[in-house]
């Protein structure tokens, strides 16, 4: 369970969160949606403790973030799964060496075991023939698939964060990097947290959707509740995606 | 309002200070605790090696020049005899580690600060932090090393070379016979010299480097971020390898007095 608690976090005198509260049950998806600039990502870098809010805390798993120290927070996030926006692979190592990265500084896997490993997870994304290419040479899909791979090497990520992950991609591909979301969490249960701005990619892998508007949570809830929102904002959200 | 602004200027600078602080603090941490054999081997080939043949260059033509210019300002003094001596204490004490080092930061410390930034940029930094690798560990201390080195490394054999160039000019421009030049070279081979030319070109790769990954770590704003980075490390690098330059010939002088 990823739970945030009267969050507020300013960057100087702008207030990007205003003691937000949030929930996220375990196993289930939040997807955070809002117009770009509206902290969405401010969410996803305070869960993995590379910001510190002003006020409020952050629980995972009744663990409080804020009060990790350096090293309780790297060991804090090896259990989680981050996709960033462009994939933000290494790029001066190839596909099956991003994937890998994981697995050599946390674990003492051999060579054998580690590329198994690899194979096993870039075959689970549809790219095992692209483990030798190097990041330049992919795709923006492709490169998202990898990034999800490398995010799921961490043995049983509990966390899976995913930062606009179909940005900048075509409706076919978006279809496809959702799908492989869903997947991935039927097969880890993993909690996680979706951010984009696309409803259509929302409701593909979402259970729970949650607005942000001015710094502030204006609607948490299922699909239903949030369809049937009286809420100016939402309406037009809603509108102007169909 | 300019006392607010003046005030935030010094907070920034401050800050900057315990940035770097830290961060240096914490490579050493991880150089003795967690230390990483094959990165550090890694750096050092390619910084060090890649950085050969521009070291040699600079050196060469240092030995070349400085032989040169001497040899025109003894001879009138019948004192060409101590060409070598002059020459070797030259790019021993100051020449040869600050020439190397300040050529090297075009290389080593644009490379570095431009390779960092664009990770910074693209994310992969915090990529890193992500899987919980810190930066620092992975990228920063492994590097700091391969300077403290390599720099020293390339500065002997930059100085010999140097030294060569030396022996070539006065044994065609200034006519000293070689074993002239080259008594002269080993009476310059003293403890003193032998000190200064060996903690400069330490110190030196420690600060290129070090520079290099702090300006780098910071970089924000994308391309053009990563080239505004790239030049204000540079320009740093240089300053201050001038700078402990000086403080590392006036400690050294304040040590041993005015031996040579």
């Amino acid at each position: 369970m990823i739970r945030l608690e009267k969050v507020t976090v300013a960057y100087g005198e702008q207030v990007v969160l205003d003691g937000i509260d949030l929930e996220v049950p375990t196993g289930k998806t939040m997807v955070i949606l809002g117009e770009s600039g509206s902290g969405k990502t401010t969410i996803l870098k305070c869960v993995l403790g590379t910001l510190h809010p002003v006020s409020g805390r952050v629980l995972a798993n009744d663990l409080e973030v804020g009060k990790l120290t350096d090293e309780e927070l790297l060991r804090f996030r090896r259990r989680m799964g981050m996709v960033f926006q462009e994939g933000a692979l290494f790029d001066s190592m190839t596909v099956g060496e991003n994937v890998a990265f994981w697995l050599w500084e946390h674990t003492t896997l051999s060579d054998d075991k580690v590329e198994e490993r690899v194979r096993m997870l870039l075959q689970f994304v549809g790219l095992e023939s692209s483990i030798d290419q190097m990041p330049s040479d992919l795709s923006g899909g492709m490169r998202r698939r990898v990034a999800i791979a490398r995010a799921m090497a961490a043995e049983d990520p509990a966390f899976m964060l995913y930062d606009e992950p179909t940005t900048g991609l075509d409706p076919f591909t978006s279809k496809s990097i959702c799908d492989l979301m869903r997947r991935v969490q039927r097969e880890f249960k993993s909690t996680n947290i979706v951010v984009t701005h696309d409803l259509t990619d929302a409701y593909r892998v979402g259970d729970l959707f949650t607005f942000i508007k001015d710094a502030k949570v204006i609607a948490t809830g299922t699909r239903q509740e949030i369809e049937h929102s009286s809420d100016p904002f939402i309406r037009t959200f809603i509108s102007l995606d169909s | 309002m300019p006392v607010r602004r003046a005030l935030l200027f010094l907070a920034g600078v401050l800050m900057s200070v315990q940035d770097f602080t830290m961060m240096i603090v914490r490579s050493f941490r991880y150089l003795i605790f967690h230390f990483r054999m094959r990165e550090s081997l890694f750096e050092m080939d390619r910084l060090g090696v890649g950085s050969i043949p521009i070291v040699f260059l600079a050196n060469l033509f240092a030995g070349l020049d400085m032989a040169l210019q001497f040899s025109v300002v003894m001879a009138p003094y019948g004192a060409s005899n101590l060409l070598g001596r002059v020459v070797a204490t030259s790019i021993i004490r100051d020449m040869g580690p600050v020439l190397a080092s300040l050529v090297m930061s075009a290389r080593v410390t644009a490379g570095i600060t431009s390779e960092l930034g664009m990770m910074a940029t693209t994310q992969q930094i915090e990529a890193l932090l992500v899987m919980g690798v810190d930066p620092v560990d992975r990228l920063i201390a492994p590097k700091i090393l391969a300077g403290m080195v390599m720099l020293p490394a390339l500065s002997v054999v930059g100085d010999l070379l140097g030294v060569l160039a030396g022996l070539m000019v006065a044994q065609l421009g200034a006519h000293v016979p070689a074993p002239l030049y080259w008594s002269g070279v080993r009476s310059a081979l003293t403890l003193p010299n032998l000190v200064n030319g060996m903690l400069k070109p330490f110190v030196f790769g420690f600060i290129l480097v070090a520079v290099g990954c702090f300006y780098g770590l910071r970089t924000t704003g994308g391309a053009q971020g990563v080239g505004r980075a790239t030049t204000k490390a540079v320009v740093s690098a240089a300053i201050w390898i001038l700078i402990a330059n000086f403080m590392i010939s006036k400690f050294l002088i304040d040590v041993w007095g005015w031996k040579l």
